[in-house]
Parts: C-alpha cells; sequence; structure tokens
C-alpha cells in the first residue's frame, strides 16, 4: 500500500503540474487576446490589406498641330470575384444565366453559354474570389462589360472587378521614335519621355486590397487616393515635316547604303524643331535607335568652313574679293599634306576667297586662316572669334543626352594643340560638334545673325490648358555685325547658285547652304583600308527670306559617291521641296496677286452647289458675283460679263434630283436626303447618273460617274 | 455515449472519455474544414472539401481502431510489448534509411502496394509506453534501488535516439512523457541523472553528426527555429502569425469558417490549428479545448486510482500523459512560449497517423478503464 500511494501520489502532482500548465497556456492566451489584443491585431491588418499603388494615366506628346506622337492606351484587366461581401444569392441565382450568355457571347466564346453556366456557379459554390474575365478590355469593351447582368451592380454587390492599365501607344510608329524617347524599367530614360518623365508622369493613386488566397482584390471600387493623370507634352514637332524628312532620308541611305544618318528640320525665327530624324541602316531594315542629331559630337567637315570665313569677316582680315592662290587643290602645311576634295580646285590657281569658298577649296580656307591667325600667338584669337559667334557651347535643348561640343584651346598642351591645328580647324577637323549644334549656328545666319535655342516643347498641357509655356529663346543677340552675317549669306546662296551644290539647285524653291564632306578615319589610314566619308548638308530656305533651316548627315556612304554634294545634298533638297510644297505660309496666296481673269469659255458645264460654299469661295478669291435670290440653299453659275450670278435652284422632295455638276458632298447630301443609297466611281464632279432626274425617289440604288 | 454504455453492454470502459473522443473529434471535423479549404483550393483544383473528406474518413478509421484496441484485454498488450518494441525500432531505422520526406522531414515510410505514407515515430511512441509499463511493473520489487531499473534506460535512449535526427519535438517529447513514467514509477533518482547524461551525451553526438552530415541530421531546422524564437520579439513569422489569429479572434472569435490567418499559417489545420481555433472560437473556445485534454487527463487519472493492477495504471498513465503532454506542447507554440515544433494537436490536427495513434493509444486506455468498472471499489 506504501508504494501504491507514493505512485499516485506522484500521479496527483503530475495532474496538477499539468493543470498549472494548462492555466498558464490560456493565461498567455488571453493576454495576447485581450490585453494585447489590439497590436497584434493592427499588425494582422498590415499584412492582409494593404495599398498598392494605382499608376496614373501618362499624359501624351503631341505634335504641333495636335496628332498624338504618344499616348496612354487604357485598357482594364475584368475580374469577377463570385463571392463577393454585398452579393445577394437571389441576385446572383437570378441573373448568372443571363451573366453566361453575355459572357459566352460577347466576351470569350472559348466557353458557350452552358459552359459558362456551370463555371461560375462551381466558383460561387466553392468560395472562390477571383476570376479572371479579359486580360485586356478596351475601354468601350468594359464599357459594354459593365453592363452585364449582375456586373451592372458594381464591385460590392455584383462582384466586378476592374483593374484600369495603360500602354504606351504610338501612333506614328517610327515617327521621331528617339526623340520622344521612352521610360521604361532598367533601363536609361530616353527622349522627351524621359526629360519630362515628371510632368508625364502624373501622380500615383493608392489603393486598398486585401489578400484572399494568392490574389489581392480591392476592398472598394473606388480608389483610395485617386491617381492624377500626368501633363500633356506639345512638342514642336510637325508630323509631315518629320514624315518627309525621315521619307527623303532614308531613301537617300539606301541609295548610298550608308550606315546611318540625321536629317533635322528648324524654325529659323524661333528655334523650333519641325523634324528629328534618326535612322540606322542595319540588316533588319531602318529604324531609329539612337539620336545622333542630338547625341553625338563629330567632326563636321566643311560645313564649318562658314564659322571659318565668318571670323575672318568679322575680324576685317579678308574681303571676299580679295583673290588668294589655291594652287591647284594641294598644298601642305608643316609637312602635312591638304588636298581640296572638289574636282574644280585642280584647275585653279589664284581666284577670289568667293569662289575658293563656294568650291569647298579647304586649301584656300585653310591658308587664309593660318595667315591671319597662324603668327604671332594670335591662334587664340580664331578660337575665341568662334566662340563669340556661340560655337563651342552646349544648345541645352530639353531632352537628355545633348553632347558636348569640343573646341582646341589655343596653344593647349591637354587639347594637343600642334601646328597644323589651326589650318584643320579651320575646315572642320580637330573639333566636334553635334549636327543640332551645327543647325544652330546655320539658324542664327539664316535668322540675320540672332541665334535661337533649338527647342522640342512649345508647351505642357493640362486638360487641353496651357500650364507651362517654352517661349522662343535667344541664345545670342547679335553672332556678327550685319554685314558679315549678309555677306555670309550671299556666300552660302552662291554655293548653291555657283559653287559644289550647283546642281542641287531647285526650280521649285531657292535654298541656301554648304556642302559638307569630312574624311572619318584619316588618322587611322593606311593604304589597304578604304577610307571613310561622312557627307553632310547645312542650309536655309526659302534663301531671301528664311523660314526653315535643314541639316542632313549621312555617315560612311558606299555606294554611288560620298560627297556632301553627292549625298546629304539631294537629302536636303528633296526635304527643302517637300516641305515648301505642303506649307501654304510660303506661297503667295493667289488673292494678292489681283483679280484672277475669268475664262468663260472655260466653263464647261453647269457648276451647281450649296450657295454659300461658292460665296466663300469667291470672297476669298476676289471675284465679284450677284446673288439674285434671297433665300435658296442650291444655286446654278452663270458666268456674266464682269461677274458670276447665283440662280436658284429647286429639288423635289420626292423625286430623283439632278446632281450632275455638283461636288461629290452636295450630290450625296441631296440624294441621301431623299433616300436613295449612293455608290460612285471615279473623282471630280458629277458628270453621269444613272437614275434620271425626276424619277420617284424610292430607295433605289443610284450609281454616279465623277470625272 | 453515456447512455449508450448503459443501454449497450458492449460499451463498457469509460463512457466520459468516449465522450470527450467524440467532442474533440467533432472539434477536429470543424477547424480542419475551414483551415484545409485553402490548401485543397490550391492543391486540389478548387476543391475545397477534399482535405475534409479524408480527415473523415481517417477519423473513422481512427474510431473504429479504438474499438479495436478497447476490445483487446490489456493484457495482452503486456505479452506482446517486447515484440511491438523490436518492430518499432526495426521501423524508425526503416524510416531513417528509406524515409519518404515530407516538408523536408524524412519522417514518413511509404506503405508498398498501396502508396499510403505514415509516420513510424507515431507508433513507436505507443509501443515504448507498453514496454515501459510493463517493465516499470515486473521490476516493481528492486526499482527503487540505486541502479534497479537500468535495463529502461536502453529502450528510451534508443527510440528517442532514432527519433530524433529527423523529428527533434517528437523525441522530447517522448523523452519527457518517459522520464515522468520513471519518477512516477519510482525509479532511483542516480538512475533518472544517469539517463539525463546519457541523453545529454547522445545529443552533443547528434550536432556533431549533424555539424559535418547536414543532411542526415536537421540541425539547421532546430537551430534556425530556436534563434528565431529568441532574437526575434515577435517569436519569429510563424508565431506572429498565430498570435494575430488569437488576437483576431478576441474572446469570442470570428466564427466557425471566417479565419483569415489560415491563409498566412503554414499548416493552419495541424501545427497551427490551437491558433485558427483560437481566431474562429474566440477564447471561449480555447478554453474548452484545454479543458477536454484536463479532463481527460483527469479521467485517466482516476482509472490509475482505481486500476487494481500496477501495468494497467502505468499504461494509462503514459498514454494519457503522451496525449496531453504533447496537446499542451502544440498550444504552447502558438501562445509563445516555446520554439516552433512540428507537433500536432492530438485528436485535432489533421493527419492521418497522428488521428490513428492517437486512437489507438485512447482504445488502450480504454481498455484498462473495462476491467476497472468490473471491481466494484
Amino acid at each position: 500500500m506504501d508504494i501504491r500511494n507514493e505512485v499516485l501520489s506522484r500521479v496527483y502532482i503530475t495532474f496538477f503540474v499539468l493543470c498549472g500548465f494548462s492555466l498558464f497556456i490560456f493565461a498567455r492566451a488571453v493576454n495576447i487576446s485581450v490585453f494585447e489584443g489590439d497590436k497584434w491585431s493592427a499588425k494582422g491588418d498590415s499584412l492582409y490589406l494593404k495599398y498598392i499603388p494605382v499608376q496614373a494615366e501618362r499624359g501624351n506628346i503631341i505634335a504641333d498641330s495636335g496628332e498624338l506622337l504618344a499616348s496612354a492606351l487604357p485598357f482594364f484587366e475584368i475580374r469577377f470575384d463570385p463571392n463577393s461581401t454585398g452579393m445577394k444569392a437571389i441576385h446572383f441565382e437570378r441573373e448568372v444565366d443571363s451573366l453566361a450568355y453575355c459572357l459566352a457571347n460577347y466576351v470569350d466564346n472559348s466557353r458557350n453559354h452552358f459552359e459558362w453556366l456551370e463555371y461560375l456557379k462551381y466558383h460561387r459554390k466553392k468560395g472562390t474570389r477571383n476570376i479572371l474575365i479579359k486580360k485586356e478590355a478596351s475601354l468601350s469593351e468594359k464599357n459594354e462589360i459593365q453592363k452585364f447582368p449582375l456586373f451592372s451592380r458594381g464591385q460590392y454587390k455584383g462582384g466586378l472587378i476592374l483593374d484600369r492599365k495603360s500602354k504606351r501607344q504610338r501612333p506614328f510608329s517610327m515617327l521621331a521614335h528617339r526623340t520622344i524617347g521612352y521610360v521604361r524599367e532598367n533601363a536609361q530614360p530616353v527622349g522627351l519621355e524621359g526629360y519630362f518623365d515628371k510632368e508625364l508622369a502624373g501622380s500615383e493613386g493608392m489603393r486598398l486590397v486585401q489578400r484572399v488566397g494568392r490574389d489581392y482584390i480591392p476592398v472598394s471600387d473606388l480608389d483610395e487616393i485617386e491617381s492624377v493623370a500626368g501633363k500633356d507634352i506639345k512638342t514642336t514637332l510637325n508630323v509631315n515635316f518629320q514624315d518627309i524628312a525621315q521619307s527623303e532620308l532614308i531613301k537617300g541611305l539606301k541609295k548610298h547604303d550608308a550606315d546611318f544618318g540625321c536629317a533635322v528640320v528648324m524654325e529659323v525665327q524661333t528655334g523650333a524643331i519641325k523634324a528629328i530624324a534618326n535612322v540606322k541602316n542595319s540588316e533588319s531594315g531602318f529604324w531609329e535607335n539612337y539620336n545622333y542629331a542630338v547625341g553625338t559630337a563629330v567632326e563636321q567637315g566643311s560645313t564649318f568652313k562658314l564659322a571659318s570665313i565668318m571670323s575672318l569677316l568679322e575680324d576685317k582680315k579678308i574681303e571676299l574679293e580679295d583673290l588668294i592662290n589655291i594652287e591647284n587643290g594641294e598644298t601642305a602645311f608643316f609637312e602635312e599634306r591638304m588636298v581640296d576634295a572638289s574636282m574644280a580646285c585642280k584647275d585653279i590657281d589664284t581666284t577670289t576667297i568667293r569662289r575658293a569658298f563656294e568650291l569647298s577649296s579647304n586649301v584656300g580656307i585653310a591658308k587664309l586662316v593660318q595667315h591671319y591667325y597662324g603668327t604671332n600667338n594670335k591662334a587664340g584669337e580664331f578660337v575665341e572669334r568662334l566662340k563669340k559667334m556661340g560655337l563651342g557651347e552646349k544648345t541645352g535643348i530639353t531632352i537628355l543626352g545633348e553632347a558636348q561640343p569640343y573646341l582646341k584651346e589655343a596653344y593647349s598642351k591637354k587639347d594637343n594643340w600642334s601646328g597644323i591645328s589651326l589650318p584643320w580647324m579651320s575646315i572642320g577637323y580637330e573639333s566636334t560638334m553635334t549636327p543640332l549644334q551645327m543647325l544652330t549656328f546655320y539658324n542664327g545666319v539664316a535668322n540675320g545673325g540672332k541665334m535661337m535655342k533649338p527647342y522640342l516643347v512649345d508647351q505642357v498641357e493640362e486638360f487641353g490648358e496651357t500650364v507651362r509655356k517654352f517661349k522662343p529663346e535667344v541664345l545670342l543677340p547679335k553672332m556678327a555685325s550685319s554685314k558679315t552675317i549678309q555677306l555670309v549669306q550671299d556666300l552660302l546662296l552662291g554655293v548653291v547658285e555657283n559653287g559644289t551644290a550647283k546642281k542641287l539647285k531647285s526650280n521649285r524653291v531657292q535654298f541656301a547652304g554648304k556642302t559638307g564632306t569630312a574624311q572619318t578615319n584619316y588618322s587611322k589610314i593606311d593604304r589597304s583600308s578604304k577610307l571613310k566619308y561622312r557627307a553632310s548638308f547645312a542650309g536655309y530656305f526659302p534663301a531671301d527670306n528664311p523660314k526653315y533651316s535643314v541639316i542632313v548627315m549621312v555617315e560612311n556612304p558606299k555606294v554611288f559617291g560620298f560627297y556632301g554634294s553627292q549625298v546629304a545634298g539631294p537629302i536636303f533638297k528633296g526635304i527643302a521641296e517637300g516641305i515648301f510644297e505642303s506649307e501654304m505660309d510660303l506661297h503667295v496666296a493667289l488673292n494678292e496677286k489681283g483679280i484672277p481673269r475669268r475664262v468663260n469659255s472655260k466653263m464647261k458645264g453647269k457648276h451647281v452647289g450649296n450657295k454659300e460654299d461658292f460665296k466663300e469661295i469667291f470672297k476669298n478669291l476676289n471675284i465679284p458675283y450677284r446673288d439674285n435670290i434671297a433665300e435658296n440653299k442650291w444655286v446654278q453659275l452663270q458666268p456674266r460679263r464682269d461677274s458670276l450670278n447665283l440662280y436658284p435652284k429647286i429639288f423635289s422632295e420626292e423625286l430623283v434630283p439632278n446632281v450632275v455638276g455638283m461636288g461629290l458632298k452636295d450630290a450625296l447630301h441631296l440624294l441621301e436626303s431623299r433616300g436613295l443609297k449612293v455608290k460612285t466611281s471615279g473623282v471630280g464632279k458629277v458628270r453621269l447618273q444613272s437614275i434620271k432626274s425626276g424619277t420617284a425617289a424610292k430607295g433605289q440604288s443610284i450609281w454616279l460617274t465623277l470625272k | 455515449m453515456l447512455a449508450l454504455n448503459k443501454i449497450d453492454g458492449k460499451f463498457r470502459g469509460d463512457g466520459v472519455i468516449w465522450f470527450i473522443l467524440g467532442v474533440l473529434s467533432l472539434c477536429s471535423v470543424l477547424a480542419v474544414h475551414s483551415s484545409s479549404s485553402m490548401m485543397g483550393f490550391e492543391r486540389q483544383g478548387g476543391n475545397t472539401e477534399f482535405y475534409l473528406y479524408k480527415h473523415g474518413f481517417f477519423l473513422l478509421i481512427g474510431v473504429a481502431m479504438t474499438y479495436v484496441c478497447y476490445r483487446i484485454p490489456y493484457r495482452k498488450y503486456s505479452k506482446a510489448a517486447p515484440v511491438l518494441l523490436i518492430g518499432a525500432l526495426m521501423l524508425l531505422l526503416l524510416t531513417l534509411g528509406l524515409g519518404t520526406e515530407v516538408n523536408n522531414a524524412k519522417r514518413w515510410i511509404t506503405l508498398p502496394g498501396i502508396g499510403l505514407t505514415f509516420q513510424t515515430s507515431d507508433f513507436a511512441k505507443i509501443a515504448l509506453i507498453i514496454y515501459l509499463a510493463r517493465a516499470i511493473t515486473s521490476k516493481q520489487e528492486t526499482i527503487h534501488e540505486s541502479f534497479g531499473g537500468a535495463s529502461l534506460l536502453v529502450p528510451i535512449a534508443a527510440v528517442c535516439l532514432f527519433i530524433a535526427p529527423e523529428d527533434l519535438s517528437t523525441a522530447v517529447l517522448l523523452f519527457i512523457v518517459s522520464l515522468l513514467m520513471l519518477i512516477i514509477g519510482r525509479v532511483s533518482w542516480k538512475l533518472i541523472g544517469l539517463l539525463l547524461l546519457i541523453m545529454m551525451v547522445l545529443f552533443c553526438g547528434l550536432i556533431i553528426i549533424g555539424t559535418f552530415s547536414p543532411d542526415s541530421v536537421r540541425l539547421g531546422t532546430w537551430v534556425s527555429r530556436i534563434s528565431e524564437f529568441f532574437s526575434s520579439p515577435d517569436g519569429g513569422y510563424q508565431i506572429l502569425q498565430a498570435k494575430i489569429a488569437i488576437a483576431d479572434g478576441g474572446i469570442t472569435g470570428l466564427g466557425p469558417g471566417h479565419s483569415m490567418q489560415k491563409n498566412y499559417l503554414p499548416a493552419p489545420y495541424s501545427d497551427f490549428i490551437f491558433a485558427i481555433i483560437c481566431e474562429e472560437y474566440g477564447l471561449i473556445g480555447a478554453g474548452l479545448i484545454i479543458a477536454l485534454y484536463l479532463w481527460f487527463f483527469y479521467r485517466c487519472v482516476g482509472i490509475i486510482t482505481r486500476s487494481p493492477k500496477t501495468f494497467g495504471a502505468m499504461l494509462v498513465l503514459g498514454l494519457g500523459l503522451l496525449i496531453v503532454v504533447q496537446a499542451f506542447a502544440n498550444m504552447a507554440v502558438s501562445v509563445h512560449l516555446v520554439p516552433v515544433t512540428g507537433l500536432t494537436l492530438p485528436m485535432l490536427s489533421m493527419g492521418g497517423t497522428s488521428i490513428l495513434s492517437t486512437c489507438i493509444a485512447v482504445g488502450i486506455i480504454l481498455s484498462v478503464s473495462k476491467y476497472i468498472d468490473q471491481v466494484p471499489e
């Protein structure tokens, strides 16, 4: 019995210890649940409720007349929560069948009506909280889906979950691709998208979501913090000009099998960039993948001679009619050979400076600069003069990645200044700048010496209202004296009229400019390697009253010539002519030339149409007319000796009218308003109609032949 | 069940224990259904009830096993004890060698042919308890002498050693229960000291093996769980989630099926089922569950007190402790008292082998109780 009691007492002790331990566990639970409850619950909320950012709709990038260059295309991810908190069983049961029908017929026919029904019911029963309905629904699709039975009750009662997203769209695809640029994750931002990212991005909103299984679903169908859509960036780019520049550039690159090229069009008076095309010729085709015009500082070659001659003129070292010995296009500076590219120079010994410039004689320009600045430590004056004319500085254009230009400091050891630096610098070597910087210089010359800052963005808009306006900025009010500017403008015209670009002379638009042919691999040259060139042309048009300046640069043309006049010049000409023809402002209006002659005999056939339209035309062309009737929409023209008379034309509402002699717009209006179905062929005015006028109109089809 | 007990002569034994078993099974169905639905949704193609049916099936088998074990006269367990122990040891060795890994722990072996897996340690536990009960009983006369019960140490050390590399918590649990049995069975304190010493040496050995051969001992898991427990003020991710569940439940709970934390807690249907019960049924539900286990042990104490034979008393003591200590160990994890273990809540957690072994243990206890009821006090 002793043993038994001893054992039993130990059992009881164990029982009491266990009782104590269980009490301790319960006390812990009470402590966690009651006394620390708020603390742990809050931690829990932060774990299964969280805010996620809601992407703001990115602003648009638009062209000068409102075309969208890059825009946010909104789309919706549509999901369905068949067990949403507020959904009433009766609503689900009543409407699920119609919903299944709508989904099968309008959204996703991979399941038929009954399969959808089964599917929805199954997930309702299983407690699913999240079914994908459509991954990318457009705005109009989303609007339709929102009207579906059950869904129309909203998120809380109808379980419809809408997640708004957007993707970047470029309606003009490749047009100014690199200039518009992009902002992507894990990539350096590029172009306008990059530079104006802050404005375009807007501000993110916040949405409270709850974790359900592996997914998060929004707690309500409103965002807790609404996102603010980004602002729009209105650029100076003209879609039409851009298209011309790009297609001309591609044409040239194709013809000469060049590596890459760029073309920039700038408005002379303001510095607004109207077009900027950068094209790389790759195996897979032509594509913009780098903004050469802005990002590559290179030796510009002969286009630089404009700066040299300006410097000589401004420092009053020369007169254009002074003579210069160009030594038949070949000389040497400190035993370094310099040869003229132009064949015309081979036959010339001594000529005027004007002629030397027109023929782009390296020898001529280099000898002049060397003669006037190469002695008595005066090279610094030359470099200083270049700087005073606005060279060697960034333009400060509002786009990411403008390259720093490089002008050698005179006699600077750091810059490896040597005896031949000055003559070579004067013809566009040993210093670098971007095509855009060169164009800015030419544009300044075209603008009478007022150097404008190139700019790409006209204004920042919000809901169509201007919030920030970029005005044209002057970089340098006076690059040189008016006389110098006058002289070099004349010189540039001479290049086209008589010089290296003579063959490019256009009978449609007079332009001025300078060719450039730079050798790009001279430093590594040996006899075996082929010479490589950079062809360029910088200039402006119309020559007498410059509106636009253009620079074209083509890298490494391989066939059909390599000179600036052969490769870049024709591209320039194509752009100039294309822009000139499409720009009404550049043409003299007809009504400025006096009253047009009326040639009655040429008015064959009848001219019938809307009275107001005719009057508008006559007013604009200053043609006198006599309006004989007060109230009639349709009139016929009747030429008289000193004016045109308008006679009323009345059409019955029930009969097929006679529309011969009308334009298609008027004819369509008349016929369709009488219930006829119109089919047409040809262009011009109506010549024939298949149903005779006066026939009863009963919804027949009528054929019109236009000519 | 009580009523049944009186009507049907076949259902004798402790009616209250039958009742507790029934209530726990019912709670188990509710809690497992709620907490396993997400796993069903994810792993069984959206079938949120898959694991409920599986669990219900095991509960039915379990209750059947209880009945079978209850029908067997408990003296037969004493006779089978050595065979059971040797069999258990062999199974454990087999598991260490050829076991199937689940959740990175090699505790299961797959039955050839039917493809079912079971956790061998669950059966080894019972085999060891039965053997200890028998050994303590047979050595009653000499056991209190210094080294009278020395032969008991070998099976304890062997079973724990074989379980420990892959499942330290079960080994520790089993060791604690064995230790309690020895103490209550009046084994001398010198021998207890010796056992502790042996265990320490073995444990150090395991650590050394684990350091050089991380594949054979889950040393990394032990270190990370223990260090997480002591270094993080929240007790680490899992315990934090359990505490959030307890806090969210409050006093009355969120109601059946409304647990949110089941989405965050790992194994909400087994290791952390107590937290889910707290969340869905509040402190009231948790208190009732604790009370059920205590009541169960109280009934066991009653059986021990009234048991005419030492073997029966020791058997009930060991098996009762096994269930209750494991239950409280499981709860202690959820309330941030001990580091995360892999121990289930007996009878409540999902897991076939765990249910079956608990049912067998309860069956044996009932078998003992059957015989004391025959002898009126």
